[in-house]
């Protein structure tokens, strides 16, 4: 294959990247190492030289990054599906919104967006942190050596197994594949893309990954002036900058989970908005250890106490994301998470990192420990920060736990591989699992965040302050209960355990609504920690209602009873199936499907509610829309999007769970129309015919006969059928037939519609669902209905405007003309000179009939449009107009034969495919949640403001 | 003593107790003889038997799809899961299901799928005829 020369390839922009990718790495060492020396010679005259060196080396780093990006984008946008990357992320049919999606979908992208927000912060560093700018941008120079270690795709090593240093974005196609047609040259014009995963064409797909890692990124910040402090020994002077960008950090980390949250509920049909998916989890862990330390170093700030935990906290949050990164990106979940990336071969390389950050975080700390100043004296039992300081280790407690149970396949991995006979271990229901332990750690926070907010830091004398602090807690204390009582009333708590819950929530909102209104006084400035606190009561109350009290409300009567023991039949019975328009009451609802339309790939169906009183009066109406998305040849549901009706206290959510099978697989749907069998009967016209059908029972030996009874009323040469498009020159025969069945009730009226173009029939069958029946007209109709233009005996007759003229029995009139005519076969064009000749005929026995046939002058051509009275056979052409006389040219026929019985068509065979399968959840209380997560963002924000507006005086 | 170190033996005192009945939370991939045996939840991971039927008629009943797995050991068993049939369910090799065995069925509740690599076809990547 070395020797072709392919042609049609776009080999310069890969080469600018893989040149990038190489300075990225390089000039990120050279970074690192100029400002190491940098930090090491900070008294010295040398220190100027080196930092500039340090900085230089950090801009051109940053300048690679922006190009790699810039590259791979270049190359999405122009579709160059020659490189794997753009090949497997990118399709033709993806709309350009979705581009930056598509970028970050893969593991390079989102480690290419990684470095690119390290970037944009060390900057902000490099502007800003004045003497710690070198300290921290060399550890931040190191991390973006690894993370650039990741693209380099390159092999070291000897023999037939060199080993490979990250994974290359660049790469061609036919460097990773290995397929018969890369021996074209010109393979490259025959590749097409397989385009972003439709589950993430989604707008939440494109503000969640940035949001989630400028979190990831920012954490890297409190982690490198940790270091740093340890580095230079500097251990107090360092708590100010690293809280603000904690705050900062915790602030935008928070948001991006919650994104997650927000996707998943939105819009994907998880059903929830956590799951305890190992991917969720393992973004949580580094923002409990990260609000850990905000806590301590509030209070290291205040009271000198807690630096040496603050140190341990922003060191550990940093080797978590690491962590976090490692179980993700390595293919070690496996099975265990619905949405972590496949093995990419960098597991040692994510291990590499690891113990990179642990050894330099724990070889620095060890060594310095000693040294970091911390009171002799003990927090008294009554202070803040005693308090405060138990909440942090509850939340490492947290941290550490969530991280021991989503390990398990780490632990498994590791003993398979000391003994491969070892049995991995797996949790057999996670959400359980995991809400057992965090309620009790929700319980202490709850508790703490109350209580914490009336004491005071480095209380030296409480028992002067004793009584407004028992004061306080005892309203505080009964104002809970008394809500707490309220709110049951409200959502049901289950158990004692979520009472308990429930109360310290509450207990968190009303002792810190009391420390915002009388310890502070409403100062904004100061509220941020009590808006955090607020919103976390309110959350917890939000979870409590939306979780515990969360019903599906698309219950199936028919799902069979007390097949697990213990299981409800509410948790059995999640789908209902819902016929069109025929309603079915779905807890305080009246459902009804009631349409469906198809634009392009998507097809949105319409679900009205209805809420009833008493007397049957609807007092609330309201539509859903949840679509489906099909995939590009229509034969797999590729999404399925949910719809969501919101209250402000509860919201009703709903998703399409399936399809009948024909609507999903439309090749299966041939295949059923092709499977079905059926039967021929000739039908007179107004005479009922009969035909019986024979059914086998499933699973019983025995079978029934059903009769059908069949009339085909009027035929139409104008017929319309919803799935029939007319185009000129179409023959169409529609009929009008009415079926009933004899053990039912019910008579059908449908109206098949066959079709003549060109050489080709069209059939537009008409479905009856509730008889499971298909009927279609035989194409023996046109012979029935139509006679060949040859056999008619035209006879040519001259009218001026109302002369009656008698023909076989008939009397023809000329009532006038019709300068707008109206004719099946005729669509209008511009410059048509046309008109059609009104005639009512009145038959011998009393009938009268109407038709209009058309003259038409068309590029300076006449033309005639015949027109035909279907029952008596009358033909008629209208083929001249003489001006002088008024008069017009009319030829008149009537065919020899009546016509005779019509040949229709009915298979009984035909499944129904006119429902859908739902789910729909209520969940009360869910804006609580999504309020009180906010609020903790808001609060984080705000106490970074603060500290921001505090930083600029030092 | 300082109180802090009260404070933490605690806590290492709840952690090891926790421990100790986090295990009643997890289990080995069960196979079926296993199951059987047990009575209680597991989790199965299994293959799929694509040349035996799948069967999903959510005209009869919405919330329930059959199809066959063969477990770590071989044996081919019936699962029936209490849901609609997941999509793209026909593509996926392995099935991890988390259920109980009713008689001679695995009666599931769960369901995790995994599907082969996106790159395995060639056909993936080239234009289709007429395109």
């Amino acid at each position: 294959m070395q020797d072709i020369q392919y042609v049609g390839e776009h080999l310069l922009p890969g080469q600018v990247g893989q040149a990038a990718i190489v300075a990225s790495f390089v000039a990120s060492l050279f970074a690192g190492v100029s400002y190491f020396f940098a930090t090491q010679r900070r008294d010295s005259s040398e220190y100027q030289a080196w930092r500039n060196m340090g900085r230089w080396g950090f801009l051109v780093h940053g300048l690679s990054v922006f190009t790699i990006i810039g590259v791979i984008f270049y190359l999405m946008v122009n579709q160059y599906y020659e490189y794997q990357y753009v090949q497997a992320h990118v399709s033709e049919d993806l709309p350009f919104k979705y581009i930056f999606s598509a970028f970050w979908e893969g593991q390079e992208g989102s480690f290419l967006l990684w470095m690119f927000w390290h970037v944009i912060l060390g900057m902000v560093l490099m502007a800003t942190a004045r003497k710690w700018e070198a300290p921290t941008l060399t550890v931040l120079s190191f991390i973006q050596l690894f993370i650039a270690s990741m693209l380099l795709g390159i092999y070291v090593g000897f023999g037939d197994s060199p080993a490979r240093i990250g994974s290359n974005p660049l790469m061609l196609l036919r460097e990773v594949v290995d397929a018969p047609i890369f021996a074209k040259a010109d393979y490259a014009a025959q590749l097409t893309g397989s385009g972003l995963n439709p589950l993430l064409q989604n707008y939440w797909m494109t503000i969640h990954p940035p949001t989630l890692f400028l979190g990831f990124a920012s954490t890297s910040i409190p982690f490198c002036y940790a270091i740093a402090g340890l580095w230079k020994k500097e251990h107090k002077a360092w708590l100010q900058p690293a809280l603000r960008w904690a705050l900062f950090s915790g602030a935008i980390l928070g948001t991006g989970i919650l994104m997650g949250g927000a996707w998943a509920y939105e819009a994907l049909s998880f059903g929830g908005y956590w799951a305890w998916d190992p991917v969720e989890n393992m973004s949580l862990v580094p923002w409990l250890i990260l609000i850990a330390g905000i806590h301590t170093n509030l209070i290291a700030r205040s009271t000198g106490h807690s630096v040496r935990s603050t140190y341990i906290y922003y060191l550990l949050t940093f080797v978590f994301i690491v962590y976090s990164t490692f179980l993700t990106r390595s293919g070690v979940l496996g099975d265990t998470s619905v949405h972590a990336f496949t093995e990419m071969g960098l597991e040692w390389q994510l291990v590499g990192f690891i113990v990179f950050s642990l050894l330099l975080s724990g070889i620095l700390l060890g060594v310095r420990f000693r040294g970091i100043p911390s009171p002799q004296k003990e927090e008294a039992t009554a202070s803040k920060e005693f308090w405060m300081f138990i909440g942090t280790l509850v939340l490492l407690f947290s941290a550490l736990i969530i991280t021991a149970s989503t390990s398990l396949p780490v632990y498994n991995k590791v003993a398979q591989y000391f003994n491969p006979g070892f049995e991995g271990h797996v949790i057999t229901d996670p959400e359980p699992h995991y809400n057992k332990y965090q309620l009790w750690i929700a319980v202490f926070i709850g508790i703490l965040s109350g209580l914490a907010q009336y004491l005071r830091y480095r209380e030296v004398n409480f028992q002067k302050y004793a009584s407004r602090f028992g004061l306080h807690t005892g309203i505080a204390l009964v104002a809970t209960a008394a809500l707490t009582y309220l709110t049951t009333l409200w959502i049901d708590a289950k158990a004692w355990q979520f009472l308990v819950l429930l109360f310290c929530g509450i207990f968190t909102i009303v002792t810190n609504l009391d420390y915002l209104i009388t310890f502070i006084r409403g100062n904004l400035k100061m509220a941020g920690s009590a808006f955090s606190h607020i919103g976390f009561g309110i959350m917890i109350v939000g979870i409590l209602a939306s979780g515990l009290n969360k019903r599906i409300i698309s219950n199936n009567p028919f799902v069979m009873d007390g097949l697990i023991e213990g299981a409800s039949r509410e948790e059995l019975a999640r789908n209902i199936l819902l016929f069109k328009n025929s309603p079915l009451i779905m807890g305080p609802y009246e459902v009804t499907y009631t349409n469906d339309t198809v634009d392009t790939f998507t097809r949105t169906f319409t679900v009205n509610y209805k809420r009833k009183d008493e007397k049957g009066n609807v007092v609330e109406e309201f539509d859903l829309h949840p679509n489906i998305l099909y995939d590009k040849s229509f034969t797999k549901i590729s999404a399925s999007n949910p719809s969501t009706k919101r209250y402000w206290d509860r919201d009703i959510f709903t998703h399409i769970a399936s399809l009948p099978q024909v609507e999903i697989d439309m090749d299966y749907r041939r295949q059923r129309e092709d499977s079905l069998n059926y039967r021929v009967l000739e039908a007179p016209i107004g005479r009922p015919v009969e035909l019986k059908d024979t059914v086998q029972l499933k699973n019983v030996d025995t079978s029934v006969v059903k009769t059908y009874i069949l009339t085909v009323g009027r035929i139409n040469r104008t017929p319309t059928h919803p799935d029939y498009k007319p185009e000129e020159g179409d023959i169409a025969i529609g009929a009008t037939i009415k079926v009933e069945r004899q053990d039912e009730d019910s008579i059908y009226m449908v109206n098949p519609v066959l079709v003549l173009r060109g050489q080709l029939l069209y059939s537009y069958p008409e479905q009856i669902n509730e008889l499971n029946a298909k009927v279609r007209l035989n194409e023996g109709i046109f012979d029935a209905v139509l006679s060949p233009e040859t056999n008619l005996d035209y006879q040519p007759f001259t009218f001026k405007q109302g002369d009656k003229i008698e023909y076989k029995g008939y009397q023809i009139q000329f009532a006038g003309f019709n300068r707008n005519p109206e004719h099946p076969n005729y669509v209008p064009r511009e410059d048509d000179i046309a008109v059609s000749a009104m005639i009512s005929v009145l038959a011998p026995n009393g009938e009268s009939y109407v038709a209009q046939p058309v003259y038409l002058i068309r590029d300076n051509r006449p033309f005639n449009l015949k027109d035909e009275i279907p029952g008596p056979g009358l033909h008629f052409r209208f083929t001249g107009i003489d001006p002088s006389t008024e008069t017009i040219e009319l030829q008149v026929a009537q065919s020899d034969k009546k016509t005779e019985a019509i040949p229709i068509e009915l298979a009984t065979n035909s499944l129904r495919s006119d429902y859908i399968v739902l789910e729909a959840i209520e969940f009360p209380g869910i804006n609580l949640f999504w309020l009180g997560s906010t609020l903790m963002m808001i609060g984080l924000a705000v106490s970074m403001g603060r500290r921001i507006g505090q930083g600029v005086k030092v | 003593m300082k109180k802090i170190y009260i404070v933490a033996i605690l806590m290492i005192v709840a952690a090891i107790a926790l421990l100790t009945t986090a295990a009643d939370d997890m289990s080995t991939y069960a196979t079926f003889a296993q199951a059987s045996h047990s009575g209680g939840r597991v989790k199965i991971a299994g293959q799929l038997s694509k040349d035996k039927e799948m069967y999903y008629d959510p005209a009869e009943d919405p919330n329930y799809f059959s199809f066959y797995i063969k477990d770590t050991e071989g044996e081919e068993r019936k699962v029936v899961l209490l849901s609609e049939k997941p999509q793209d369910f026909e593509l996926s090799e392995q099935v991890v299901l988390t259920g109980q065995m009713k008689g001679e069925e695995f009666v599931a509740t769960d369901l995790l799928m995994k599907c082969p690599s996106k790159y395995k076809d060639e056909e993936v990547y080239i234009k289709s005829e007429g395109k």
